[in-house]
C-alpha cells in the first residue's frame, strides 16, 4: 500500500482516527493535562503509556524493524524545549488543531506560534546548528 | 464527573492508530513532522519537483541502457565480460543494488507527498471535532477553560501572549529534538528507538517540572 493514492487515504484516516482519540481522551483539556503531568490524575498519562506497551508489544510480534536513531545534539535541548512549551500552552502540536476544532478558538494563536517556531528552527538549524536532526529518530 | 475515554480506550485508541498507520505504510508517522513539511510547503514542493524529474531522468537512462545493451546483443545484467556498450550501463548498477537490497525499507525513507501531510492535519481537526460535537462536549469560547484561568492566567492578553510564546517552543522544541508525543512519544517508543526514548523522557520531564511550577508556585 504504497501509492500516492493509498498514503493520502491512510493519512485522512489517520488522521479522523487521531483526532477523535486524542479529543476523547482529554488531552485539548488544559486542566486535564495540567492534572496529569501533576500527577493529580493518572488517566491519561496511562492511557499513553499504556498505547506505547501496547505498541512495543505488538511491533515486536510483527517485527517491525527497530530503528536505531542518532542522539543528536539537538534532542534534549528540543525536547526541553517542546516539554515547556506544551505545559504552557497544551499543545503538542496536534493538540491546538483539536483544541479549536473543540470550540478552544484562542489555540489559533498556539497554532500560529508553532508555524513561526518551525520557521525559526529551519532557519536557525540551515544559519547555525547544521544538524541532521532527522524524524522522530528513523 | 469526566466525559473522557477511561484509559483504557485511550490506551488502544491510540495504538490502533500508530499501528494501523505503520503497517498500512511501511512508515511512522509523526504530527511535528506534517506540520513541519506543510508549513515549509513551497520548498517541499520544490523538492518532490526535483525527485520527480529525477526519477525520468532515472527512467530514460535505464531504457537507454536497456536499447544499449539490445543493439549490442547484450544483457544489462547478464554475467558478459566487459565490452565498451556493457561498459556504459555499469555505473547505474551501484544505484539500483543498494535500494533493492534494503527493500523494503528503502520504501519508508522516502518522505510521503506534503499533500498527504496536508491532509492528515486537516483530518486531525475533522475528527476532533466529529468527537466534540457528539460527546457535547463542542462550546465555541474565547478562554482556554478553566484549567488554564487557574493555573496560568486569567488575563485574556497575558493568555495570549503565553500561547504563543509556548507554541513556539513546541514549534521549536519538536523540530530541534527530531519529533513530538506522537512521533518520538508512540512511534519511535514503541520501536524501542534510543533516540525517541531519550526525547519522551526529556520532555516530559521538563512538562512535569513546568507544570509543577505553574500550579504550585506561579
Amino acid at each position: 500500500m504504497r501509492t500516492r493514492g493509498a498514503v493520502l487515504l491512510a493519512n485522512i484516516i489517520t488522521g479522523l482516527a487521531l483526532g477523535y482519540t486524542v479529543a476523547n481522551i482529554g488531552f485539548g483539556d488544559y486542566a486535564e493535562l495540567n492534572r496529569m503531568f501533576t500527577f493529580q490524575d493518572l488517566r491519561m498519562l496511562l492511557a499513553f503509556a499504556g498505547a506505547v506497551v501496547i505498541i512495543v508489544c505488538v511491533f515486536a510480534l510483527l517485527r517491525v524493524r527497530r530503528t536505531p536513531g542518532r542522539i543528536h545534539a539537538g534532542v534534549i535541548p528540543g525536547a526541553a524545549l517542546f516539554g515547556t512549551g506544551w505545559a504552557i500552552s497544551g499543545g503538542c502540536p496536534a493538540i491546538p488543531i483539536v483544541q479549536v476544532a473543540s470550540g478552544y478558538l484562542p489555540a489559533v494563536v498556539t497554532i500560529a506560534g508553532v508555524v513561526v517556531g518551525m520557521r525559526l528552527c529551519r532557519w536557525a538549524n540551515a544559519r547555525y546548528f547544521q544538524l541532521d536532526r532527522g524524524s522522530c529518530g528513523l | 464527573m469526566s466525559t473522557y475515554w477511561p484509559w483504557w480506550a485511550g490506551a488502544i485508541g491510540l495504538a490502533l492508530v500508530t499501528i494501523a498507520y505503520t503497517l498500512a505504510t511501511d512508515r511512522s508517522f509523526g504530527v511535528s513532522s506534517a506540520w513541519d513539511r506543510v508549513v515549509h510547503w513551497r520548498s517541499e514542493r520544490r523538492l518532490e519537483r526535483l525527485e520527480e524529474e529525477f526519477t525520468d531522468e532515472y527512467a530514460l537512462a535505464e531504457a537507454l541502457a536497456a536499447a544499449t545493451a539490445e543493439h549490442f546483443g547484450t544483457s544489462p545484467g547478464g554475467p558478459t565480460s566487459p565490452q565498451i556498450p556493457h561498459g556504459e550501463t555499469q555505473p547505474l548498477e551501484p544505484d539500483v543494488e543498494p535500494t533493492a537490497g534494503v527493500s523494503p525499507s528503502a520504501a519508508s525513507l522516502r518522505p510521503v507527498p506534503v499533500v498527504t501531510q496536508a491532509a492528515l492535519l486537516v483530518s486531525i481537526f475533522l475528527g476532533g471535532w466529529i468527537a466534540a460535537v457528539t460527546s457535547g462536549r463542542f462550546q465555541l469560547r474565547f478562554d482556554m477553560g478553566p484549567g488554564f484561568r487557574n493555573v496560568v492566567t486569567a488575563n485574556p492578553l497575558a493568555m495570549i501572549a503565553l500561547l504563543f510564546a509556548g507554541g513556539v517552543l513546541v514549534g521549536f522544541g519538536t523540530r530541534l529534538a527530531g519529533g513530538c508525543s506522537s512521533g518520538h512519544g508512540l512511534s519511535g517508543c514503541g520501536r524501542l528507538s534510543p533516540v525517541s526514548i531519550v526525547a519522551t523522557t526529556v520532555f516530559f520531564g521538563t512538562a512535569v517540572a513546568v507544570s509543577f511550577l505553574l500550579w504550585k508556585v506561579i
